[in-house]
């Protein structure tokens, strides 16, 4: 019995439902995801005691058949050879980029894109994706039924042309980064969702420098961004799948391949004529995967870059991330009043990140941390933070 | 040593649309792992799966009549069967407990001794 990949049902869900919503259209998606479903179920059944010679040709040949036999039902009219063309493992990156296009639609609150890409393209089950999100499953079911919907009402509109690569790309890519970040900063250590979300953005991000209108700049630094992320992934986590902060992550255990292909697009994003965010962030990556230690982090270049993304576009979140900064640049005090200077910000305010960084500083300068460990315990989303902070306010109370 | 042959029935998801091709993987991988480590132990006397989606043909009474298919509630349909080696019942039935078929709740593994022919 051939062990199969580990996320051999999953991306199998993600190649037959690309294909067959490409088949059958933007009003039948739900069909589609039902055929794919029962062909994995089938599956499930069939391989109890074994595992057939061509574990993929045998899930092709049931989805096919499954296909057929709804088609029929739905006097729809396909040719057994067009089945077999939209199924076939070559078709495969086409029908993704399609659907990926036109998910990215306009129409379509970014929220409801990013699901359906979850659901369509990474073969992600409501439940999970709604673990994902920390959101209830009943939201992401109507999310899903709200995007179905729209995608049928948009029928024939739906066809993606040439000229609708460029216009949506910046739809793409942000959805693709929200994909990425969900995946990066959710933490359920108990399940592959959250690092399978990561692999699933860059493999997508990386599936689009394969279309030829595509602007290759922004697309390669969206890729770099991904990869020098995915490289410190193993290390946010501890066994006890608790956040562990920056300082203290082993960097020797840091992905150097994924560093490495990280530079790689890095230096393809360089060819472009204009700078994006995904330009800048990378680079803040970079300079952080480059560094052996806190201490060592070219937090000069780290400022600059974070003083262009305010520039390029305000945002509470990367105000604090340079409050942060400047706590290395200009010392603990001018770190902690920029903090500070920050206080009143609503969304911050909510921010358990914004109260964990207040507190961190408060404890390198010898002040008392707690009630701001305390606040960001009870605004903390996801339990791997909240230990994170309870374990910090441990250690700063003894 | 005697052989046990174990009969699986049901075992489907209540709603399969809501398990994800992961979670389907998972507990593919959970029957992998329970039929190598019989294997392993030298206890696995022979394994089949039927097939799925259920199909075949019923013969039934004095008339022979042939018909199509199974006829079973889902619950009650047999989906495969294993032969096993132990020492008693209680020792057949302690190897099925593993089975992953129980983690549905209409799944079931009947134990059922297997005789030894005499005429051997």
């Amino acid at each position: 019995m051939d062990a199969l990949a580990a996320s051999f049902f999953r991306r199998e869900s993600a190649h037959l439902v690309a294909a067959l919503v490409r088949l059958l259209g933007p009003s039948r998606v739900a069909l589609a995801e039902d055929v794919v479903q029962d062909a994995l179920v089938a599956a499930m059944h069939a391989w109890q005691l074994g595992m057939p010679e061509d574990p993929k040709a045998w899930i092709l040949r049931v989805a096919k058949n499954r296909a057929i036999d709804v088609l029929r039902r739905e006097r729809f009219r396909a040719e057994s050879d067009a089945i077999d063309d939209a199924l076939a493992p070559e078709a495969d990156a086409e029908n993704q980029l399609w659907v990926m296009f036109a998910v990215c639609n306009d129409a379509l609150a970014l929220e409801t894109q990013v699901t359906l890409i979850l659901r369509l393209l990474c073969g992600l089950s409501p439940n999970e994706i709604a673990r994902a999100f920390l959101v209830d499953v009943g939201t992401i079911e109507r999310r899903l039924h709200r995007g179905r919907a729209r995608l049928a009402e948009l029928g024939e509109a739906l066809e993606v042309r040439e000229s609708d690569v460029r216009a949506r790309q910046g739809s793409v890519e942000q959805a693709l980064y929200l994909v990425f970040n969900e995946g990066y900063h959710g933490s359920d250590a108990d399940t592959p969702i959250h690092p399978a979300m990561c692999a699933e953005a860059l493999r997508l991000v990386e599936l689009m420098l394969g279309v030829e209108a595509i602007d290759r700049a922004s697309c390669h630094a969206l890729a770099a961004l991904f990869c020098l992320h995915a490289a410190r992934l193993g290390t946010r986590l501890d066994e006890a799948g608790v956040i562990v902060p920056l300082a203290d992550q082993d960097r020797s255990r840091w992905d150097a391949k994924l560093i490495d292909r990280g530079v790689v697009h890095l230096g393809a994003s360089a060819g472009g004529d204009r700078m994006t965010r995904w330009h800048l962030e990378a680079g803040i990556a970079l300079a952080h995967a480059r560094a052996a230690s806190v201490a060592e982090t070219d937090w000069p270049k780290i400022l600059a870059y974070y003083d262009a993304l305010i520039a390029m576009a305000p945002s509470p979140v990367l105000s604090m991330n340079r409050a942060v900064v400047i706590a290395e640049t200009e010392g603990l005090a001018a770190g902690r009043d920029a903090r500070i200077a920050l206080a009143r910000d609503p969304k911050l305010a909510r921010y358990s990140f914004y109260w964990a960084s207040r507190a961190d500083v408060e404890r390198r300068m010898g002040g008392d941390a707690s009630v701001f460990y305390r606040r960001a315990i009870a605004l903390a989303e996801s339990r791997a933070e909240r230990v994170s902070y309870e374990r910090r306010l441990e250690e700063s109370v003894c | 040593m005697a052989k046990f042959m174990f009969v699986f029935r049901g075992g489907g998801y209540a709603t399969p649309t809501q398990v994800s091709p992961t979670e389907l993987q998972a507990h593919l991988g959970r029957w992998e792992a329970w039929t190598k480590s019989m294997m392993a132990k030298g206890l696995l006397a022979g394994a089949h799966q039927l097939s799925h989606p259920p199909t075949g043909k019923t013969v039934r009474g004095k008339g022979r009549v042939v018909t199509d298919g199974p006829f079973a509630e889902s619950k009650d349909l047999v989906s495969g069967i294993v032969i096993v080696e132990a020492a008693s019942a209680e020792e057949a039935a302690e190897l099925a407990r593993g089975c992953p078929i129980l983690e549905h709740e209409s799944g079931s593994v009947e134990v059922r001794p297997v005789l030894t022919s005499h005429h051997g």
